[in-house]
Order: structure tokens, then C-alpha cells, then sequence
């Protein structure tokens, strides 16, 4: 599984440098780092709705905020 | 004419105390013109010092680099500089490094340390000959340049720097050409160069100097053009063009900016490559993308290596940050102030909506500043600027 953050300008004022930690840590925890690749990649030119974030090519909208929440509803169960 | 470039630098300490140097530092030209520089060190310290240097470093440069005769330069200041009333002398030391068309070196000084000279990082001995005017012993030298030559012109503060403190007698003349010697890379700048041996003059000093302390460098290296685009082109039509004409540029490739970089990779075909590196934690990580050499984010990374630009025609207290670090600031930093002599700048006008969101400081108008701004810095290093918009 794949999970893509955008690391552009507008995304990364939104914070898209805490959620990158944030995943990079939630990956660790749960000894998920052989199923789970984190990427970056420069603007997904949808940048109104920062900070976006690709899972296996669907778009999501996150904060540093939803990120745990982004992890547990919508990763885990993917799995 | 060759393709050398004349590169120029200097920094001066204030001995302890005084808001004013009694050091000054006067450049005219450089760069692929003639340059005069002279570094000249009055007697004294604080405002008296301060006028003696700036009349004989004005003066003298002015004068040489008009092409009169050395004689009657030293008697202009001879009969201009004011008389101390302390010491009932008028007196100010001077170092004139002069090099023309190019292709040759004359150095001319008087009781300052003699010029240290770097040849490819080695110390250089360059023969001198001695003549008299009006009283003062002047020693002259004159000899071809090559390319990596690194020109150290420094005040007696330099060579006090320690006295009594960490050592006996100083650190001489030598050893600062020994630890310049150690600390030689081609890329340096001068004024990076300068400041790694002011820094070690003010640590030797135990951060308080006892005299005026500067040392001025001139750099002999090979011109190296950097371009660096930043932001599509207002009209879509036009990004092939733009981007024929930027690929078509000798030197270095540096693309700023996420949608930038998307068009860029259209064009060569080439995919881009991310990670998720924060070497700096407020710098977005780089990208790499094949035929381009440093592939980053735009507005926020520029906006630090502004921030680094601006120190580094100051004090260049951040030269320690950038020029060790990984990330896209530190890198195009490098890259501009470094290595870059000429530098071209492809500014595109295309503006992202989702960037003039007045909660973001990155909209269109900040755009334009900070690379005019960066554009101001550059000039200022000596670098040949061109700015195109489309």
C-alpha cells in the first residue's frame, strides 16, 4: 500500500511536514514499515483542499490533526 | 578576453568597544572589469582611525584605478591625511591588489602583513621588489594569475589576533596562510574565505578584539553560469519555448516550485522523484528530476535562501548553516553564492490560485519580492544577474 503526501508550498505551510512524522511514526508502531511505503510528491494541483494525501490513488483531504483518525478509519482496514 | 572572473570579499572585526573600524576596504571593479582593491588600516582606533582609512582606501583607489602613477597617489595622501595630535603623525598602512585585463596581478603595499597568495591551495611565494616614495617603503610585485588564485589581504589585527591571551605572540602572518592553506577549496568564496579566517582571528581573541582585524579576499575562478526558473509562464502556450530557452542555457539547471517542476518533468519526459527528507524542518524536502541539477519547492525554500543572502553580504554569520547542510535552501545557497558567477533567473508570471489565500504567505506579489530581493543580494556578491519574465 501506498500512501502519497503532497510536500508543495501551500501543503506544506498546512502542515504536511507533521503528518509525514505523524504517519512515519503510526507506521512504526504498528511494525507496518514492509506493508505500508510513505512518498512525497510536489503539488497534486488541488491545493485548496491541503493537505493532500493519496491512498492507493484515492484523494484524501488531511490535517496534522485528522491524521490518526485518517490511520485508524481509513489504512488499517485496508490491510 | 579569458573566461576568469574576479570574485571579491571582506570582512572586518571592530576592535572591542568601538562601533566604528578603523579598517576600511575600498573595491572598484571585479568581476570580468579591472579591479582596484584596497584595504587600508589607519592609525589608531575608532572615529580618528576610521577617517584615516576611509580617506586613504577612498583616495588611493579612486586615483589608481583612474591610472595615475603610484607617486603621486602617496603624495596626494601624505599631504591630505589630517596629523594625529596624540602622536603628531598622519598615517594610515595600505594594501593595493590590482589585477588587469584579466591576466595580471600587482600588488602593492605598504607595512601591512604582506598579501597572502593561495596558487591551486598551495602558498604561492610571489617575487617582490622595494622602492621608496616620499619615505615610505613600498613593496611591489607584479606577476601573471591563474585560475584558483586566492588573493588574502589583511590587517595587523589579524596577525595580533591571540597576543597575550591564547598565545605568546600572535598568530603571524604564516600561520594564517597555513590555515587558510588547510581550509582551501576551490568553491569557497572569498567571502566565505574571509570569513573562515576572521572567525578563527575572533576566536583567538576570545571574541574580543584588541585591534581592528579585517581581511579582504580576491578569488581567481572560472565563470559558471546558474539558471534557475521559478513558476510556469503566465501563458500555458508558452512553457514550450520557455522551456527550450532554459534547457538551451549553458551552466547549471535549478527549478523552483512543485507545479513548475510537474511542467518541467512533461517536458523532458522525466519522472520526479521525491522524499521525504526534512534535513531543515522548514524547508519542504527536495526532488530530483534527470537533466535538472536541483530540483526544489519555490517560495518558502527561496524565502530562506533570501534570508541567507541577506546575512551573507552582512556578517555571514549563517555561512555555517548553509554551506554544511542538505536541504533545498542550503543547497541552492551553495549553488548561487558559491559557485555561481553569472546567474540567470526565469520568472514565471502563471499565478496559482490556491496561493492567494491571505492566510498564506506565499502568494503572487511575495513571489516577485523575494526574487528581486535575491536578484539585489546577488548583484551585491559581484554576480553578473539577468532577470527574464514570461
Amino acid at each position: 500500500m501506498k500512501i502519497t503526501i503532497c510536500i508543495g508550498s501551500s501543503c506544506h505551510l498546512k502542515g504536511s511536514r507533521q503528518i509525514v512524522e505523524e504517519l512515519q511514526r503510526l507506521v512504526k508502531e504498528n511494525n507496518l514499515g514492509d506493508k505500508i511505503e510513505l512518498a512525497g510528491q510536489f503539488c497534486m494541483v488541488n491545493c485548496q483542499n491541503g493537505v493532500c494525501v493519496t491512498l492507493d490513488g484515492e484523494a484524501f483531504s488531511l490535517t496534522p490533526d485528522t491524521t490518526r483518525a485518517f490511520f485508524e478509519k481509513d489504512v488499517l482496514p485496508r490491510l | 578576453m579569458n573566461d576568469l572572473w574576479i570574485e571579491t570579499g571582506w570582512i572586518s572585526l571592530n576592535h572591542v568597544g568601538e562601533t566604528l573600524c578603523g579598517d576600511k576596504v575600498e573595491i572598484f571593479g571585479g568581476g570580468d572589469e579591472d579591479l582596484t582593491l584596497v584595504l587600508a588600516d589607519g592609525l589608531g582606533s575608532g572615529v580618528k582611525a576610521n577617517i584615516l582609512s576611509t580617506l586613504t582606501s577612498k583616495i588611493l583607489c579612486t586615483m589608481i584605478s583612474g591610472g595615475i602613477p603610484l607617486e603621486e597617489c602617496v603624495a596626494t595622501i601624505a599631504s591630505t591625511l589630517p596629523v594625529c595630535s596624540v602622536r603628531q603623525v598622519a598615517y594610515s598602512t595600505f594594501t593595493i591588489l590590482r589585477i588587469l585585463d584579466n591576466k595580471t596581478a600587482h600588488i602593492i603595499q605598504f607595512d601591512n602583513p604582506a598579501t597572502i597568495v593561495l596558487r591551486n591551495g598551495d602558498i604561492f611565494d610571489y617575487p617582490r621588489t622595494t622602492r621608496v616614495i616620499a619615505g615610505k617603503t613600498i613593496w611591489e610585485s607584479t606577476f601573471p594569475i591563474e585560475e584558483n588564485d586566492v588573493f588574502i589581504a589583511m590587517s595587523d589585527g589579524a596577525e595580533w589576533a591571540g597576543v597575550g591571551m591564547t598565545m605568546n605572540f600572535g598568530w603571524t602572518r604564516d600561520s594564517i596562510a597555513e590555515y587558510a592553506m588547510a581550509n582551501y577549496l576551490p568553491e569557497n568564496s572569498a567571502k566565505f574565505t574571509a570569513g573562515l579566517i576572521i572567525d578563527e582571528c575572533n576566536r583567538l581573541y576570545g571574541g574580543r578584539p584588541g585591534d581592528d582585524t579585517t581581511i579582504a579576499v580576491a578569488h581567481v575562478r572560472s565563470r559558471h553560469t546558474v539558471n534557475l526558473m521559478v513558476g510556469p509562464p503566465e501563458n500555458k502556450e508558452d512553457d514550450e519555448r520557455v522551456m527550450n530557452l532554459f534547457f538551451g542555457k549553458n551552466g547549471s539547471k535549478v527549478v523552483c516550485g512543485g507545479t513548475t517542476s510537474n511542467v518541467v518533468s512533461r517536458y523532458l519526459h522525466q519522472p520526479i522523484e521525491t522524499s521525504l527528507d526534512y534535513f531543515d524542518p522548514e524547508v519542504p524536502p527536495i526532488c530530483r528530476i534527470k537533466g535538472v541539477d536541483l530540483t526544489t519547492e519555490g517560495v518558502i525554500t527561496l524565502s530562506k535562501v533570501l534570508a541567507y543572502a541577506e546575512d551573507f553580504i552582512d556578517q555571514a554569520k549563517l555561512a555555517p548553516v548553509w554551506s554544511t547542510k542538505k536541504d533545498g535552501a542550503s543547497l541552492i545557497a551553495r549553488e548561487l553564492f558559491e559557485n555561481a558567477t553569472d546567474v540567470n533567473f526565469f520568472v514565471g508570471r502563471a499565478i496559482n490560485p490556491a496561493h492567494q489565500n491571505p492566510n498564506l504567505p506565499i502568494n503572487f506579489a511575495i513571489k516577485q519580492q523575494l526574487i528581486t530581493n535575491l536578484a539585489e543580494c546577488l548583484e551585491k556578491m559581484g554576480k553578473h544577474i539577468r532577470l527574464s519574465y514570461f
